[in-house]
C-alpha cells in the first residue's frame, strides 16, 4: 500500500510537470512525431524540479513542510496548466489516445521492424520490473547517498523545513543552530525528492523514498525517445537509442541503488541540451522555456551542474554565428584552458576540485573504465567508431551544435581527470564513471547524429546503382 | 540505427526475389557471418591462450582442503576450507600437498584462495621425480584477493611426475585467508573456454563499489566481454561490408544498416549477461528483504549490529534533536552511525579517524563511540577522554560488550 501511495504521488508530480510542458508547447506538439513522448518523459523532469522549487519557496517563507502544503498547490498548478492546455486546444482526447496507445502498438512499423519494436519493449518491461523490485526493497545503500544526500533529507523531513548544512567550523560556532554532514554545500534537489516521498508516507522511510529514481529512470528514456523522434529519427531507431540508455548497466545501478545525484544530473543535462537545440531549431517558445527550466535545474542537482550549464553556451555560439561560431568556440576552449592552467599554478580550489599543474592523465585506468569493464556495455566502442567514420560530419549542418556541446563537455571531463585531484578517483575507479555518466546520453545522441549524417553522405556519393529500381532512380 | 532510407536493404533487379525475402536472406547471411566472426575470433584467442594440447587427455584433478598441510603459520579446516589465521616467521605461511600427477597432462595449477592482500608475495613450489631433492618455484599473481592459475607449460622445471606442491604466502595478515582446494588443470581448449564463460557469467552482487563500476562478471577476467564483443562485432562488420562489395548477389544490405544492426545486436547480447546478473541480484534482494518491515530490513543489512546499537541509543536520547559527536575507527561506521542518528545534530569526520576536541563539547551534548580505540572512561570520576586529550565530564548511558558506548556530556 505504501508503495502505491508513493507511486501515485509521484505520478501526480509527473502529471503536473507534463501539463506544464504541454501548456507552453506549440499547438502541434502532442501530435507531432515524438511530441507526446517528449512531453510525457520530460514532463516528469519538469514536475520533479518544480516540486523542489516549491519546497524551497515554502522553506524560504517559513511555511512548514506537510503533504498539504507541498502537494495541494502543485495539484492546483497541474489543474491550471491542464486548463490552459485545454483552452489552447492542445488536449484532444483522440490525439492523446493515439499518442498514448497507438504509438506503443507501432502500427506504422511493419514486418521485422515491428517485431524488433515489441521485443525491445518487452525487454525493457522486464528490466524495469527488476529495478522496481530492487528499489522498493533495498534500504538506502550506496555510500554518498547516506553520507551527504539523505542526511539532509532526514533532517528536513523531521524539522519540516530546510535547515542549513554548513562546514564543521561554522557548525561549532553556531552551537546547534545548523547541521553538518560530509558535504554540507551540496545542492538540495534530490534530497527534497526524498523529503516529499516521506511526507507522502507519513514517516521516514529510507527504502520507498527512493522510488523517484526509478520513475526518473523510466521517464528519461521516454523523453530521449521523444527527442530522437523530433530529430527525425524513425520510431525504431529512436526506441533503440532510448533502450541503449535504459539498459546501460551504470544507469540501471543508479536506479536500483538509488540515492545519488548523477543519474538526475545526466537526465537534466541531456534534456536541457536537447530542448535548447530544439528551441533554436523551431523557434518555439515552449521549447525555449523547457530548456531554461531544465538548464536552471542543473546547478541545483550537483555542483558540477554549474559547468554543465556553461557548456550549453558552446552550441549557442555556433547556432547564432554558424560561419564564425566554431572558431569562436575553439578560441573559447583555448582561453578556458589557459585560464585553468594559470589557476592550476596556485593549487586553487574550484567547485571542490583542487587544480594542480601536474599533467598525468590516468589513461590506463580510464581505458579500463570505458572499454574493458562491464559498466558501459559497448557504448564507447560505438561512440568512438561513429566519431571516426563520421569525422567529416562533425561540423555538418544539424550536427555542429551538438559537436560543440559534447566537445565542451569532454574537455571539461578531460581537464578534471588530467589536472585535478579527481585523477586519483579515476585511478581508484570511484568517480570516473559517474562523472562520465553526466555526458554519456548526449554523446550517444551525438554519435547517432554523426552516424546518420555519415550514412546519408555515403548514400549521396554512391554512384547510381544498377540495381536501383526505376522509381527510386527517377526520384533521385 | 538511422531513420533515413539508406538503412533499408538494397533492392535488387526485377529478376531478384521480392524485397521481403531478400531482406530475410541478407539478415540470415549477416547472422551467419556474425556468428562465424565471433567463433573465429574466439578460436584465435584460444590459439594464444591454450598453453598445451587443445584436447586434454586427462580430467581436472582436485584436492580438498583437508588434504593440505599447514607448515608455517596457524590455522585449521573450517567448513571445508583451510583458514589461515596467523602467519609464521617472516609473515610467511606455507601450505603443502602430496601429489602424483604428470606435468605433461596438467600445465595449470589453481589454488582456490580468497582474502589475499594485494601486496602478498605468493610462490608456488613443487618437486618432481626428475630432479629429486630440488625444489622449483614460480611467482603467483594476486588479483582481487584471489590467485590466478599458475600456467607452467613453458616452465622448463615443470617436467616429469610432480610429487609435491606447496604454496608460500608472505604478507602481513589483516584478515583470515581461506584455501578451498587445489586443482590441477589440463588447460585444454574446453577448459579455457569454460573458464571464460564462467568469468563472464559469475554473479556480481551489488556492493559498495557497484555505484561506481560494474566489473561485468568475475573480478578478474582474461578476456573482458565488452572488448571481445566489440572486436567480434567489428570483424563481422568488416566481413559483411567486404561481402557486400565483392559479392553483392550474396549480401546486399546497406553499409549503415549492417553496421547499426550488428552493433545493436551485439549490445543486446552483452546486455543479456547484465540482465541475467540483475535478475540474480533481484532474487538476492528479495531473499534478504522481502516481507520485512523497515526496521527488519535494516537489521538484515550489513550494518545490523551498528543499527541495533543506534536504535538502543536513540531510545535513551531526547526526542528533540541534540548535538551528537560520533567516534568510530572505520569511516564506514562513522558515516553509518551518523546517518542512523539523524535528525539529531550529528558531527562526524567523514574521512579521518579523529574525534572532535573536548573544547567543542558542552553539557547536554552526546557522544556515541563505536569500535574506536583510544577512548577511555573513568566510571568513578565520570570522566571521558580520548586520544590523550583533556578529559570531559560525562555519564555513561549505554555500554555494549562489542565496543560500543553512549555518553552524555555533563
Amino acid at each position: 500500500m505504501d508503495i502505491v501511495l508513493v507511486v501515485i504521488a509521484w505520478c501526480v508530480v509527473w502529471w503536473m510537470g507534463a501539463s506544464l510542458l504541454l501548456a507552453v508547447s506549440a499547438a502541434s506538439a502532442w501530435a507531432s512525431p515524438g511530441g507526446a513522448a517528449w512531453i510525457k518523459g520530460a514532463g516528469f523532469l519538469t514536475g520533479a524540479f518544480v516540486l523542489t522549487l516549491w519546497m524551497r519557496a515554502l522553506s524560504a517563507l517559513h511555511v512548514p513542510f506537510g503533504l498539504l502544503s507541498i502537494a495541494l498547490p502543485l495539484v492546483l498548478l497541474g489543474v491550471a496548466a491542464t486548463a490552459v492546455a485545454r483552452r489552447r486546444g492542445l488536449l484532444h482526447w483522440t490525439a492523446m489516445r493515439i499518442a498514448l496507445v497507438e504509438s506503443v502498438r507501432a502500427r506504422d512499423l511493419a514486418g521485422w521492424r515491428r517485431g524488433v519494436w515489441f521485443a525491445i519493449i518487452a525487454w525493457l518491461v522486464v528490466r524495469y520490473l527488476l529495478l522496481f523490485i530492487d528499489v522498493t526493497l533495498q534500504p538506502l545503500y550506496p555510500w554518498d547517498a547516506w553520507i551527504q544526500w539523505a542526511t539532509k533529507a532526514h533532517v528536513w523531513y523531521s524539522l519540516k523545513h530546510m535547515v542549513p548544512f554548513v562546514g564543521v567550523n561554522q557548525w561549532v560556532a553556531a552551537g546547534g543552530a545548523f547541521y553538518t554532514d560530509a558535504s554540507p554545500g551540496y545542492p538540495a534537489t534530490v534530497a527534497l525528492w526524498q523529503v516529499f516521498s516521506c511526507f507522502v508516507l507519513g514517516e521516514w522511510n529510507d527504502v520507498l523514498m527512493n522510488i523517484p529514481w526509478w520513475m526518473l529512470g523510466l521517464a528519461f528514456p521516454i523523453a530521449l525517445y521523444g527527442a530522437l523522434r523530433r530529430m527525425q529519427f524513425d520510431a525504431l531507431s529512436a526506441l533503440v537509442g532510448a533502450a541503449l540508455i535504459a539498459t546501460l548497466p551504470l544507469i540501471d545501478v543508479h536506479i536500483a541503488l538509488a540515492g545519488y545525484a548523477d543519474l538526475p544530473m545526466a537526465a537534466y543535462f541531456t534534456v536541457a541540451a536537447l530542448a535548447m537545440l530544439r528551441a533554436f531549431d523551431t523557434g518555439q517558445r515552449g521549447d525555449a522555456l523547457a530548456a531554461i527550466v531544465f538548464a536552471a535545474a542543473l546547478p541545483t542537482i550537483k555542483t558540477p551542474g554549474i559547468v554543465w550549464l556553461l557548456t550549453l553556451a558552446a552550441p549557442i555560439v555556433v547556432i547564432v554565428a554558424p560561419q564564425r561560431g566554431p572558431r569562436v568556440v575553439v578560441a573559447g576552449f583555448a582561453i578556458a584552458l589557459v585560464a585553468l592552467l594559470v589557476l592550476a599554478q596556485t593549487s586553487a580550489m574550484v567547485l571542490g576540485y583542487r587544480l594542480h599543474l601536474d599533467f598525468a592523465p590516468p589513461w590506463s585506468a580510464l581505458y579500463d573504465s570505458l572499454f574493458m569493464l562491464g559498466t558501459w556495455n559497448i557504448l564507447w566502442y560505438g561512440v568512438v567508431a561513429a566519431a571516426i567514420i563520421g569525422a567529416r560530419q562533425w561540423l555538418s549542418t544539424g550536427v555542429a551544435p551538438m559537436t560543440m556541446l559534447v566537445g565542451a563537455g569532454a574537455l571539461f571531463l578531460f581537464f578534471v581527470f588530467a589536472f585535478t585531484n579527481a585523477r586519483a578517483w579515476v585511478e581508484s575507479q570511484t568517480t570516473v564513471n559517474r562523472a562520465v555518466l553526466h555526458l554519456a546520453p548526449l554523446l550517444l545522441v551525438w554519435a547517432m547524429l554523426v552516424f546518420r549524417a555519415w550514412s546519408r553522405r555515403l548514400e549521396s556519393v554512391s554512384p547510381p546503382s544498377a540495381v536501383r529500381p526505376a522509381s527510386a532512380a527517377a526520384a533521385s | 540505427m538511422t531513420g533515413d532510407p539508406s538503412t533499408a536493404p538494397a533492392p535488387l533487379p526485377a529478376e531478384a526475389p521480392p524485397a521481403r525475402s531478400r531482406f530475410a536472406h541478407d539478415a540470415g547471411v549477416a547472422a551467419a557471418v556474425t556468428v562465424a566472426a565471433f567463433g573465429a575470433l574466439f578460436a584465435l584467442y584460444l590459439a594464444f591462450a591454450v598453453p598445451g594440447a587443445w584436447i586434454a587427455s586427462a580430467p581436472d584433478r582436485s584436492w580438498k582442503a583437508s588434504e593440505l598441510a599447514l607448515v608455517g603459520g596457524a590455522g585449521s579446516v573450517v567448513d571445508g576450507a583451510l583458514v589461515i589465521t596467523a602467519m609464521g616467521a617472516n609473515d610467511t605461511a606455507l601450505v603443502t600437498l602430496n601429489t602424483e600427477i604428470s606435468s605433461a597432462d596438467y600445465p595449470g595449477i589453481e589454488w582456490v584462495v580468497s582474502g589475499l592482500p594485494d601486496t602478498a608475495d605468493v610462490r608456488l613450489l613443487w618437486r618432481s621425480d626428475v630432479a629429486r631433492g630440488h625444489t622449483n618455484l614460480a611467482t603467483g599473481t594476486v588479483e582481487a584477493g584471489t590467485l590466478r592459475t599458475f600456467v607452467l607449460a613453458r616452465d622448463p622445471a615443470w617436467i616429469g611426475h610432480i610429487t609435491g606442491l606447496a604454496l608460500a604466502i608472505r604478507a602481513p595478515l589483516t584478515s583470515p585467508l581461506r584455501i578451498e582446494r587445489v586443482v590441477a588443470r589440463p588447460l585444454g581448449v574446453m577448459d579455457i573456454a569454460r573458464d571464460r564463460l564462467r568469468e563472464w557469467t559469475t554473479f556480481e552482487a551489488f556492493n559498495g563499489a557497484s555505484i561506481n563500476t560494474i566489473t561485468g562478471g568475475a573480478n578478474t577476467q582474461d578476456l573482458p566481454l565488452p572488448a571481445f564483443a566489440a572486436a567480434g562485432a567489428a570483424l563481422a562488420m568488416l566481413l559483411l561490408l567486404a561481402l557486400g562489395r565483392f559479392a553483392p548477389t550474396l549480401y546486399a544490405m546497406r553499409a549503415a544498416c549492417t553496421i547499426a544492426g550488428i552493433f545493436v545486436a551485439t549490445w543486446f547480447v552483452v546486455d543479456a549477461r547484465w540482465a541475467l546478473n540483475l535478475a540474480r541480484q533481484t532474487r538476492a534482494t528479495v531473499a534478504r528483504y522481502a516481507g520485512k518491515s523497515l526496521e527488519q530490513k535494516h537489521l538484515a543489512s550489513e550494518d545490523s549490529e551498528l543499527y541495533a546499537f543506534v536504535e538502543k541509543s536513540l531510545a535513551l536520547m531526547p526526542k528533540t534533536p541534540v548535538r551528537v559527536f560520533v567516534a568510530a575507527g572505520e569511516h564506514y561506521f562513522r558515516g553509518r552511525a551518523a546517518y542512523h542518528l539523524y535528525p539529531h545534530n550529528v558531527q562526524f569526520e567523514a574521512f579521518r579517524d579523529t574525534i572532535a576536541p573536548a573544547s567543542w563539547m558542552k553539557p547536554g551534548d552526546w557522544m556515541l563511540v563505536y569500535h574506536r580505540r583510544g577512548v577511555q572512561y573513568d566510571a568513578e570520576r565520570k570522566l571521558l577522554r580520548w586520544d590523550d586529550g583533556p578529559p570531559v565530564s560525562a555519564e555513561l548511558k549505554l555500554l555494549e560488550a562489542h565496543g560500543a558506548a553512549l555518553f552524555l556530556i555533563q
